[in-house]
């Protein structure tokens, strides 16, 4: 009983603190201690997952409102739809409110969101999205990201950085169109150390085909883990998918957001903490071969 | 029981249809020519001792498992003789190897080539590939049959008839040749595929089922981690278990590994639902001649539980996602690439009220067809809140393109036209004595339209009429539909020992594709 009491007032505790942190205007940086949530989700599961049909029919003004384009909602003209299409049914959806800038960069998995708030920015004219399958751990990004709007204002920093409850394992076509992203990380991706597990790897032969397809040529993968297994199972996942190589290590290293990888992820820092090694491997999108 | 015919296939002059586990043919005046069973005994030998060894459940229900018969309980005959050994005393070998009627597997997809020299099918809970010579007449002679690693959905067969395309529960997309040359079996088994940059590794054999794009064979029976490594508690639990587990997952592995070509194609990370190829034909100047030429580029085209529609390069550049088809808000359940010079038009069906219309070279979505308001014409309007879509088949019909659509549980077959300007539109619900199953269509030369072939599951199921009225062919006169049961049906089938519920389980499978939405 004094369990069940103890464990309400907390859960009440956090539901509050949460609560308090939606609000408007807030700038005091969340507290990790009420975002916890188990360490992992199942992808193959269906999760009351919230994603558009199309991409055309995602909403990012909520995500990045200072982008959104002012323009009178009878100009917004339906996406590709011809007019001799039947107008009694609902063909076009309503149209959202349109953004100025496409989505560039994706951190597939972004945990707490250290990677996010480091790489914002260092690339202001970019829009950068987290993706992470956990909701409580989606909304302490949410609310860092708010706080970090609101206590730099002036500076108009954070603008630029949003994040999605998501699985992208599911899911990211709904999200992205093709060759939309010129940056894709993958950071300290789940292990799934057991073989049976192998297909819920982030990283897969058959998933590289779905990150080739949001980037375009030219654009980059980047990949770190502890893991040394893992790391080798990445390195050789993408080496042998005919839609990337790998960045030689001298272009790696001098690829600035390398640095941020390494230093400013939570799990990052923690194998930092636990003196682990880190395997860091970036690969090329190339142009699909003629056919 | 009496099993109704469940699915129904067109393949040159001849005409399959599936009832549980047995294929019968008829000639495409629909006289019955012969029978296919399921080879209980030959199957339960070639599986060896380690069938029953290696029982441990895979996530989507073991292989049918050898039980003992009890006498009188169901056939043990395993010949291409229709009739079982009715009455007659079986024998005791046989009684001991047969699997039991109610737990053969269904045959769950009929194919034909396009040349109509071969037949394949699907069997359910085996998640085997049965490829069959068909003579022309109806007469099968089966070539080979494939266990495949996870159990297929949907097949496809390549423009040249020489592969196979199988989608499974998994989401995985396989190719294995339409016929299996038996030295590259062995080869496949014994060659560990190996990492190398020039070669895609989504084209290369593959003999590992769990990880088939792993390219490293050695490396995958070491534990994934090392202590150093290994941080948090959860992590080393499980890096302990591995290690445990180790010698007796090799062993697994290497009796799970089918021994035939088998190459990952793509996948989803989610259930396949259906497969089909997509062509496309440009004109191409060439070079400095500027000689006219032609350019054909195949497509493999992939639905999944979750909305998806994927359009990909057909082999050998299968890794290479052209696009989507986006829209559908539950999942898509049927495929349909619409045929005589619309190839470009796909048409789409699944747990949505209506059928999309799709360019699908382009990603683009033409319009859409209501299926639910017909359906409620059917059954009432409160009858009905949703539907299934099962089929999708498309047809010349008069001067165009007729479009048969079925949903599950619903007594109609609804006729659409594709019109010249790609707009679908609902033309008649045909009403019928029963739920339909699966619809063809037999080419008669003479007709305006082609003969509708329907698989039904009876209203009434009596004993007598129940088999005779399962089949049913519809023919469009001046007057309205002539409907006539197909029949002289081969006998059997009504010993086969499966409940009601357990049959509709079987026969109305797609609305349980549907999520539900009320939970996390
Ligand atoms: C070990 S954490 C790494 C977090 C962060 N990238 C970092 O380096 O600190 C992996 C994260 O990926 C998320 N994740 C796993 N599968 C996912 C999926 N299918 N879609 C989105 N996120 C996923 C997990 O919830 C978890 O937060």
């Amino acid at each position: 009983m004094g369990g069940d009491r103890i464990k309400k007032d907390k859960r009440q505790k956090r539901e509050d603190y949460r609560a308090a942190m939606r609000k408007e205007d807030i700038s005091e940086l969340p507290r990790k201690k009420f975002y916890r949530q188990r360490a992992h989700a199942n992808p193959f599961s269906d999760h009351q997952l919230i994603y558009p049909p199309h991409p055309d029919q995602m909403d990012w003004s909520s995500l990045y409102p200072h982008y959104v384009v002012d323009e009178p909602q009878d100009q917004q003209t339906p996406a590709a739809l011809p007019e001799t299409a039947p107008s009694d049914h609902d063909l076009a959806p309503l149209q959202p409110k349109r953004i100025s800038k496409d989505v560039e960069v994706a951190d597939i998995g972004c945990g707490f969101g250290g990677l996010l708030i480091a790489l914002a920015p260092t690339m202001p004219d970019t829009l950068i999205l987290g993706l992470e399958i956990r909701v409580s751990v989606t909304h302490f990004v949410e609310d860092r990201i708010k706080a970090l709007r609101a206590q730099n204002q002036d500076a108009r920093l954070y603008r630029n950085v949003g994040v999605l409850r998501a699985n992208t394992m599911k899911f990211l076509p709904n999200f992205f169109r093709k060759a939309q992203l010129s940056k894709v990380f993958v950071c300290f991706p789940d292990p799934h150390f057991k073989a049976r597990k192998h297909k819920q790897r982030i990283v897969s032969a058959t998933l590289n085909s779905e990150y080739a397809y949001v980037l375009r040529p030219g654009g980059i993968v980047y990949t770190i883990t502890d893991v040394p297994d893992l790391h080798e199972w990445m390195v050789q996942h993408f080496e042998a998918h005919p839609s990337f190589e790998r960045v030689p290590e001298q272009e790696q290293e001098a690829d600035p957001c390398v640095g941020i990888m390494r230093t400013e992820t939570e799990e990052g820092k923690k194998v930092e903490r636990h003196k682990g090694q880190k395997h860091v491997a970036l690969f090329r999108r190339l142009e699909d071969p003629a056919w | 029981m009496v099993l109704p015919y469940h699915l129904v296939k067109v393949c040159g002059n001849a005409v399959f249809a599936a009832r549980g586990s047995d294929i019968h043919s008829f000639t495409s005046t629909l006289e019955y020519v012969s029978t296919w069973k399921y080879p209980a005994q030959q199957r339960e030998e070639s599986n060896g001792p380690s069938a029953e060894a290696q029982d441990s459940p895979a996530p989507e229900g073991p292989p049918a498992k050898r039980r003992r018969v009890e006498p009188g309980q169901g056939p043990a005959s395993n010949g291409h003789r229709a009739d079982s050994a009715n009455g007659q005393p079986k024998s005791k070998k046989a009684a001991l190897y047969d699997v039991p009627a109610n737990e053969r597997p269904f045959v769950q997809g009929l194919y034909a080539t396009t040349d109509g020299r071969h037949l394949v099918a699907i069997t359910g809970s085996d998640k085997t590939i049965w490829v069959f010579e068909h003579d022309g007449a109806g007469n099968l002679k089966q070539l080979s049959q494939r266990a495949m690693p996870k159990r297929p959905c949907s097949l496809a067969l390549t423009p040249d008839n020489r592969t196979i395309l199988s989608a499974d529960k998994f989401g995985d997309v396989y190719s294995l040749p339409l016929l299996p040359s038996t030295t590259t079996a062995a080869t496949a088994l014994s060659s560990a595929p190996t990492p190398s940059g020039s070669e895609p590794p989504l084209a290369e054999p593959k003999s590992r089922s769990e990880t088939p794009s792993t390219p490293t064979t050695t490396a995958a029976f070491k534990p994934q981690a090392d202590e150093l490594t290994v941080h948090t508690k959860r992590n080393l639990k499980a890096l302990e278990n591995q290690k445990i587990s180790l010698g007796r997952r090799a062993l697994q592995e290497q009796l799970n590994r089918p021994q035939f070509e088998l190459t990952l194609l793509l996948g989803h990370v989610s259930m396949l639902t259906a497969i089909c190829v997509g062509t496309t034909t440009t004109t191409t100047t060439e070079g400095n001649g500027g000689g006219e030429g032609r350019k054909v580029r195949e497509y493999i085209i992939t639905a999944d539980r979750d909305e998806h529609i994927r359009v990909s390069r057909g082999i050998p550049q299968a890794h290479v996602i052209e696009g989507f088809c986006l829209g559908h808000e539950d999942f898509v359940s049927r495929l349909c690439v619409a045929p005589g010079g619309k190839d470009k038009i796909l048409i789409s069906g699944g747990g949505d009220d209506y059928l999309f219309v799709w360019d699908w070279v382009r990603g683009q979505l033409l319009g859409k067809a209501g299926v639910l308001e017909h359906v409620k014409g059917v059954v009432g309007q409160e009858a009905a809140s949703k539907v299934a879509v099962t089929r999708v088949f498309a047809c010349r019909w008069e001067a165009g393109t007729g479009v048969f659509v079925v949903v599950e549980r619903i007594p109609a077959l609804f006729r659409y036209e594709l019109l010249s300007d790609n707009t679908l539109h609902h033309r008649e619900t045909i009403p019928l004595p029963g739920n339909p199953l699966d619809v063809e269509a037999i080419e008669t030369s003479s007709a305006a339209t082609p003969r509708l072939l329907v698989a039904l599951y009876p209203s009434e199921a009596t004993e007598d009429n129940s088999t005779s009225s399962s089949l049913m062919a519809l023919d469009k006169e001046e007057a309205g539909w002539r409907q006539s049961k197909v029949e002289n049906l081969p006998a059997g089938g009504s010993d086969i020992n499966i409940g009601e519920t357990e049959l509709q389980k079987i026969l109305y499978s797609t609305e349980s594709l549907r999520k539900l939405s009320d939970f996390d």
